[in-house]
């Protein structure tokens, strides 16, 4: 079993959605993440605060992020269990982010060689 | 992920409407965009972090807590930005003398009821009404309440921005309007719970027929009414009309979307337990004495509720009530059509056919389509099936949705 990491990518902008709307967003994964787990696909997921550091280079420059206003960035990520990319990217292809048109990044995570 | 927390349905829709009630008691109306932005942001925090962890242990309290805090956190803001001196102290205030700001559930209640009442102020339209009400109480959307509405965003972003000023301005505090009040405003609220539901069990808005959404939340803001008018016959009555036409609904359409004939429902699948509540509203409104027209038209849905089947129907007794209330509101054609309609199950179509001919058309969204359909009917089971076929024509002509035209046309295939 190898593990993946899914980055979600999303604007997040949720302004148009309602109450009712991101309620129905809420149930979809969590259903979605039982099945995972009964299917034994699932680590962990963690969301990501929107605000953060961009620090680059020798000098340390610090900014804000990098994040761009009204661009995608990453929200949170997923840690999967698959025995392949392609089974990783299939498992990712039931994110109900998608539904909500979000993007989802699927990456082996590579594993300690001994 | 916490695998405790199944969310009730329509958990957040329900809950906008409590956490805006909560706020504006504490904070004052005044503030109510404030309060709506920080209820809105509530969620989009909760989406952010549920969506990945489940619902927390005790959701209510979440967003409760999250929702006071962002707000206060606007107005701390917004007081050191312009010198809004008194935001101050009461912050202050409500943190020293308040050791617990959230009511509890009664006082809850109370809450979304004066902003129940406030919504239903006469002095916005009708409409306006309609749209903030579902939109404060019901955390209802603009693009969600467009498509309910069928209007325009635009327009429904303006009666929002219109209404909200109106009640910033008009609401006292809303801790001084007390259950009193409620119950004596209680007439043009039931008037706007009464057209919310209507809006949703309209035949000729939209596609699927009945929106269920608009009908389930006129229920419950008339059983939230009901609390505080225990004692209003005519709350009852309405209750009455909801639960019983909510009863039928499942038996109203089928599945791919066609609407089915009273006659040709399967009353098997009409909510008993529904039922049952409705009748013990209608109880509680026939001691009263009270005969106004939501109490006429429950007597009638009562009386389709009561009939094991269609032949069974007590259409004089129908027919009866339908007189009462054409005395009550004579102008309306949709009432005189009924009237007809039970008239000629009670005692035959031929003798409706005349007065059916005389009927003019009113503004009434649909009547043309209606009194088409109608006639078209009536004809049909009189043997004048040359007539029936025009009728029906005319009827398909006027149809305004496509579940309209399929129950016509399956009508002309049976010709």
């Amino acid at each position: 079993m190898k593990e993946f990491l899914m980055l979600i990518r999303e604007d997040a902008n949720y302004g148009e959605l309602s109450a009712e709307e991101m309620q129905a967003c809420i149930e979809k994964h969590y259903r979605w993440v039982e099945e995972l787990t009964e299917k034994g696909q699932f680590k962990e997921a963690q969301p990501l605060e929107a605000g953060g550091a961009h620090i680059r280079g020798k000098q340390r420059i610090v900014s804000d992020g990098p994040f761009l206003e009204g661009k995608e960035c990453v929200s949170g990520y997923y840690i999967l269990l698959a025995e392949s990319l392609e089974e990783a990217i299939e498992i990712a292809k039931g994110n109900p982010d998608l539904d909500w048109d979000r993007a989802v990044e699927v990456r082996e995570i590579m594993p300690m060689e001994d | 992920m916490d695998t405790s927390g199944q969310l009730a349905a329509h958990f957040f829709r329900e809950h906008s409407g409590r956490m805006v009630a909560s706020l504006a008691r504490v904070y004052g109306m005044e503030h109510l965009d404030a309060i709506l932005d920080a209820v809105q942001d509530t969620f989009e925090t909760a989406l952010t972090h549920w969506r990945y962890h489940g619902p927390p242990h005790h959701p209510r309290a979440w967003l409760s807590r999250v929702a006071r805090n962002k707000l206060i956190n606007a107005l701390k803001h917004a007081s050191r930005h312009h010198h809004v001196g008194d935001t101050e102290a009461l912050l202050h205030d409500v943190s020293t003398t308040d050791p617990d700001p959230w009511p509890a559930d009664e006082a809850n209640t109370d809450g979304q009821l004066q902003l129940l009442v406030a919504c239903c102020h006469p002095a916005l339209g009708e409409r306006d009404r309609i749209i903030i009400t579902l939109h404060i109480l019901c955390g209802f959307g603009i693009p969600e309440l467009a498509n309910a509405l069928q209007m325009k965003t635009e327009a429904v972003k303006k009666a929002v921005q219109r209404s909200k000023a109106l009640l910033r301005q008009k609401t006292p505090n809303l801790r001084q309007l007390n259950l009193a009040d409620a119950a004596r405003q209680s007439p043009t609220v039931c008037t706007i719970l009464y057209l919310v539901f209507n809006e949703g069990y309209k035949a000729t808005r939209n596609a699927k027929g009945i929106d269920f959404d608009l009908c389930y939340e006129a229920l419950r803001l008339a059983k939230l009414l009901h609390t505080a008018a225990p004692a209003e016959a005519e709350v009852d009555a309405l209750l009455v009309l909801m639960f019983f036409g909510v009863a039928r609904f499942p038996a109203r359409l089928v599945a791919y979307g066609d609407w089915i004939p009273l006659e040709d429902q399967n009353r098997s699948l009409w909510d008993q337990q529904l039922i049952a509540e409705g009748f013990r509203y209608l109880d509680q409104a026939q001691h009263s004495g009270y005969a106004g027209n939501y109490y006429l038209e429950a007597l009638i849905a009562s009386h389709h509720c009561a009939a094991p089947d269609f032949e069974a129907t007590d259409w004089k007794a129908i027919h009866h009530l339908y007189q009462l209330l054409e005395n009550l509101e004579p102008a309306s054609t949709l009432i005189r059509l009924n009237r007809l309609i039970a008239k000629s199950y009670a005692i035959g179509p031929l003798p409706v056919i005349t007065e059916l001919e005389t009927i003019a058309v009113d503004g009434t969204p649909g009547i043309a389509f209606l009194l088409a359909a109608t006639k078209a009917h009536v004809y049909q089971r009189a043997g004048n099936t040359t007539r029936a076929r025009a009728a029906y024509e005319e009827a398909l002509s006027l149809a305004q949705n496509p579940l309209d035209s399929q129950l016509i046309r399956k009508r002309m295939e049976a010709i």
